[in-house]
């Protein structure tokens, strides 16, 4: 112990930390990416309650448990919860917000490819939260 | 370095998806920055645990080669 | 008072002794009890998630209490007490000092775990480890619930008279030829995580009194309802509980660096980046906390605060990593079970790690968070680390509990067994969560590749249940009819063991 270089050690640190700075930096300008919301984006109002998912269009026409988005539009999830904390996820597009009653939590994605995919429940919320889950139709564009 | 990857994000963060029927692909964007990230994950790895098994191999008492420590026989 | 086993005693003079390897017996023994309780929950999880559909467990409740409790035992009533098992044998011994400075504080700290244990255990809740509001104040069924928030109450309460009774043993008792800088470092880490705890532990203490009273209906400090708002539990909840983090993997590297140089038969490499990296983790470990909550509508600019946060724990936990790979180095290691465990919990604590930087990435929480990447991931900690540093640490310090060896071959093949469960567990756990499979869900829909990943995992966890059956065949037996150890070099290898026949004090 003592009589040994700590040269070995210092740089293994150093590549360590340009390892983390480099994680670090590509995260934060993917983040930066994802989070900027196109102005253009429609609103949808997701609705989380035990045990199921309620969606309203800008329209006001409403979706429980279905929600039918169109190709090439993009869309913004307003995401809240009435009861307990819930967690809206559709896996396939990489969506995930959580559903926390009193705040409105937004996210947003632009579907672009015509498909079926499920929505489900991500975060722990009592009996039934493994079934609470919902389809995303993307259909074509109609106009 | 941070400064040297930084600095185009930046830029191209206020570029990005202002163009409307232009959207940028949130499945790509995430799915590469974690293949990106699993390249260099699984090198770190193998380099480590390829380390930690030659060691286990190479410094193991029963090795042709292994010899005493310089602190065996001393109460270390 | 140390070959507990060679010589019998009436069972209620070990209960009622305040002596520290009396206490650290007791500690041992109720925390392997809760291990095997835990982990038989874990084992029935698995077997209904090996298909889809209703296998052994009968309705979505019983399987949410089995998950919460599974969790609570494990963390609460096995890893947090086994550390203390090993800290009260060892540490009085490392600082020289005959006992524990509050040796009756630390009778009392032991005695305050079974009580809550039968609390955890007799409610049964089914509110997550997490006991997230508004669900546990609004929807958990009681009395469940409130005996998980009193049994709860009452551990924390135990670990905060141990860590205080650990800091004043070390500071203030040890020899006085000893300066701080010549403690071992196993002694350091029980110090670093003895500190988080007294740091961390009074704000959960804090919001456990909060969700009691809003279960109650007298406050809403939690609940939207009456105005208030369940993001500030998460916030106190991990406040304590990502520090928590490091108070579990702490001692078990502390253990590894007992375990490493013995068999490597050479000194640590270095201690001081040990210690460094021991009060490194201690305190950046307190700046991390909100990245379990970056789906909860964070800002970017809190998400960025607490990602660099996180990494900047990294550093400090690769030098350990470092300091073993360079004691090893030019080493003649003998391959017995204690080194082998700590051997391969080092080799599992760089893909949890790994796991953990991926995780901290902001956008990547949308691809890993509360799926089976996270349960994959902390229970590569939880048992591929802590639990693997314990129980090699456990076989090491055998022979002078019992003053008998455990059998060698049972040992290893616990070891091997162990190793391959836990890399198809929890490797393919992180596999099924990029494949979309939430957490804590009783049943999931038959997708191909969710049942192919739950079978293995499932098969994995037979295996570990397997392993586990050998290791208690194997403890129970040699620890009554084993061979008798050689008490000054159990394994052979030469130099000054930190074992407690040295410190013996008969008239205690």
């Amino acid at each position: 112990m003592g009589n040994h270089s700590n040269w070995p050690e210092w740089i293994y640190v150093a590549v360590v930390i340009a390892l983390m700075t480099w994680v670090g930096a590509e995260a934060w300008e993917a983040e930066r990416l994802v989070e900027h919301v196109p102005a253009d984006a429609e609103t949808i109002i997701v609705t989380g309650q035990q045990w199921f998912w309620t969606f309203e269009h800008e329209d006001g026409t409403k979706e429980i448990g279905e929600l039918h988005v169109e190709v090439g539009k993009a869309y913004k999830f307003e995401v809240m919860s009435k009861d307990v904390n819930h967690s809206f996820n559709i896996h396939d597009y990489v969506v995930l917000m959580d559903a926390i009653p009193g705040r409105v939590n937004t996210v947003w994605f632009a579907p672009d490819a015509v498909g079926e995919h499920d929505i489900q429940c991500r975060e722990y919320c009592g009996l039934i939260h493994y079934n609470m889950r919902g389809t995303l139709y993307v259909t074509e564009p109609t106009t | 370095m941070a400064v040297l990857v930084g600095l185009p994000a930046v830029d191209y963060a206020f570029a990005a998806g202002d163009e409307p029927g232009e959207y940028l692909d949130r499945r790509v964007l995430i799915w590469n920055l974690f293949y990106k990230m699993m390249t260099v994950a699984f090198i770190t790895g193998s380099v480590v645990s390829g380390t930690i098994i030659w060691q286990v191999w190479r410094f193991r008492e029963s090795h042709p080669k292994a010899k005493p420590t310089s602190y065996e026989g001393t109460d270390w | 008072m140390t070959l507990e086993l060679q010589k019998p005693r009436p069972i209620w003079q070990i209960m009622f002794s305040t002596h520290h390897t009396d206490v650290g017996l007791l500690y041992l023994i109720s925390s392997l009890t809760f291990l095997f309780l835990g982990g038989s929950l874990a084992l029935g999880i698995r077997a209904e998630l090996f298909l889809p559909g209703s296998q052994i467990i009968a309705d979505a409740m019983t399987f949410n209490r089995i998950f919460t409790v599974h969790g609570t035992t494990l963390i609460f009533l096995f890893i947090i007490p086994f550390a203390s098992a090993v800290g009260n044998y060892y540490v009085p011994i490392m600082v020289r000092y005959k006992d524990m400075a509050y040796p009756k504080l630390n009778a009392i700290a032991f005695w305050m775990i079974p009580p809550a244990g039968v609390l955890i255990w007799l409610g049964f809740a089914d509110f997550t480890w997490y006991a997230t509001p508004p669900y546990s104040i609004i929807s958990a069924p009681g009395p469940a619930a409130d005996m998980w928030i009193f049994g709860l109450k009452i551990l924390g309460i135990s670990s905060v008279l141990g860590a205080l009774n650990f800091v004043v043993t070390i500071l203030k008792c040890k020899h006085p030829d000893m300066s701080i800088g010549q403690i071992p470092l196993m002694a350091w880490s029980f110090l670093s995580s003895s500190l988080i705890i007294m740091v961390a532990i009074p704000t959960f203490a804090a919001a456990l009194l909060m969700l009691l009273t809003d279960r109650l209906g007298v406050s809403g400090f939690f609940n939207p309802a009456m105005g208030g708002d369940p993001i500030s539990y998460a916030h106190l909840f991990w406040f304590t509980f990502h520090p928590e983090v490091y108070v579990l993997v702490i001692p078990a590297i502390g253990m590894m660096y007992e375990i490493i140089p013995r068999f490597s038969r050479k000194p640590i490499y270095s201690y001081s980046s040990g210690v460094f990296a021991f009060v490194m983790l201690s305190i950046v470990g307190f700046s991390s906390w909100a990245h379990h909550m970056y789906a909860t509508g964070m800002s970017f600019t809190e998400k960025t605060v607490f990602m660099v946060g996180t990494l900047a724990a990294v550093p400090a936990s690769a030098m350990h990593v470092f300091n073993f790979v360079a004691t090893m180095w030019n080493a003649r290691i003998r391959f017995s079970t204690p080194m082998m465990w700590a051997v391969g919990g080092i080799a599992l604590f760089f893909s949890a790690g790994a796991g953990g930087v991926v995780n901290s990435a902001m956008p990547l929480d949308f691809t890993t968070h509360d799926t089976y990447w996270v349960v994959g991931h902390f229970h590569l900690f939880v048992m591929g680390t802590i639990a693997f540093g314990s129980i090699g640490y456990l076989y090491y310090m055998f022979p002078y509990v019992t003053g008998r060896m455990y059998n060698e071959t049972l040992g290893k093949i616990h070891f091997i067994l162990s190793f391959i469960g836990t890399v198809l567990v929890f490797f393919t756990q992180h596999v099924l969560g990029l494949y979309g499979m939430p957490r804590r869900i009783y049943d999931y829909p038959p997708i191909p590749e969710w049942i192919a990943m739950n079978q293995i995992a499932s098969i994995g966890a037979m295996i570990i249940g397997i392993s586990m059956a050998v290791f208690l065949a194997n403890m129970i037996h040699s620890a009554g009819k084993g061979k008798f150890a050689d008490t000054d070099d159990p394994f052979g290898l030469g130099g000054k063991y930190y074992y407690p026949f040295e410190a013996k004090n008969p008239s205690h």
